[in-house]
């Protein structure tokens, strides 16, 4: 999972209003700089660690509620929530196939044919879920978000 | 579960002055949660408390710098109850599609043991110690 990152000029004496810009830009952009290659099931921990920093951006959103006017930060947010929201439904088919992939090799015979079911159910739900989560990773749905939390960032610091 | 509101938040008051806020808002969150995640089958209380921890983790992961040493050990203390947590929940969650596959029902249940035995421990050897040296720190 990747780290968050440092925010610069971070300082804890600064006025709360200027914090939140500062943060929010930051966080924003750890979730846009994880974007490449969400959808490939092959290799999960990409989906993994945009999901993480999206959680991130949520938190640092809700934290800084006070510092942003309301009805922009509720757009904002809201939208950040179905991001968030559209990855953890693959994340948690992901979690799931990989544990019982890997509990299929020592289960017994007779349970085999089963899990092997479970697990295409699973697969399934997964494409569902990248079908979902697709059109929100388009990029110009990216940068449409990307410029509504800029603004809002902005509007913090003013 | 929804947060507990944090009063009197002040855009230009000092960053610093606003997190001493936050932080011992969603300490207490997490505190008045524990109890009943203590109860072995208390799975909906587990998991509102891995949600408190997460809430708490992040504020101190963009604050900590502000109080030092001791929020910090907070932090990777609360990174450590909600990866415990998460994979409890990670349990309660796969259980109900295990019926009918009797190894890996008992492989899920014996592991939620597990897990729920080391989530007791690490609470009951960390926590006490690690609020108060974050309560410490936030009084600084």
């Amino acid at each position: 999972m990747a780290r968050a990152r440092e925010v610069p000029g971070f300082d804890c004496g600064e006025a709360f209003g200027a914090a939140a810009a500062r943060i929010v830009a930051v966080r924003a952009e750890e979730v846009f700089a994880h974007a490449d290659g969400v959808l490939d099931v092959e290799d999960p921990e990409r989906l993994h660690d945009m999901r993480v920093a999206t959680r991130r951006l949520r938190a640092a959103l809700e934290i800084c509620e006070p510092c942003f006017p309301p009805k922009r930060h509720r757009k904002a947010l809201k939208r950040v929530k179905r991001l968030a929201d559209a990855l953890g439904e693959r994340r948690d088919r992901d979690v799931e196939i990989a544990f019982l992939e890997s509990f299929a090799g020592d289960a017994p015979d007779r349970d085999r044919a089963a899990l092997a079911a479970r697990i295409e159910v699973l697969r399934e739900e997964q494409r569902r879920a990248n079908e979902a989560l697709a059109p929100r990773l388009k990029p110009k749905r990216l940068r449409k978000l990307r410029r509504r939390l800029r603004k809002l960032a902005r509007a913090a610091e003013s | 579960m929804k947060a507990r509101a944090v009063e009197g938040l002040d855009p230009a008051a000092p960053l610093r002055a606003n997190a001493v806020r936050i932080v011992a808002t969603r300490l207490a969150e997490l505190r008045d949660l524990a109890e009943p995640a203590l109860e072995p089958g208390a799975s909906q209380a587990q998991h509102d408390l891995r949600i408190a921890a997460k809430r708490l983790r992040y504020v101190l992961e963009l604050t900590e710098s502000c109080f030092g040493p001791e929020a910090a050990d907070a932090r990777r203390f609360t990174k450590q109850l909600q990866t415990v947590l998460g994979d409890l929940r990670d349990c309660d969650v796969m259980l109900p599609s295990a019926a009918g596959i009797a190894s890996l029902e008992i492989l899920l249940r014996t592991r939620r043991e597990l897990l729920f035995k080391e989530f007791v421990e690490l609470w009951r050897q960390g926590a006490e110690a690690t609020w108060l040296g974050l309560e410490r720190a936030l009084a600084a």
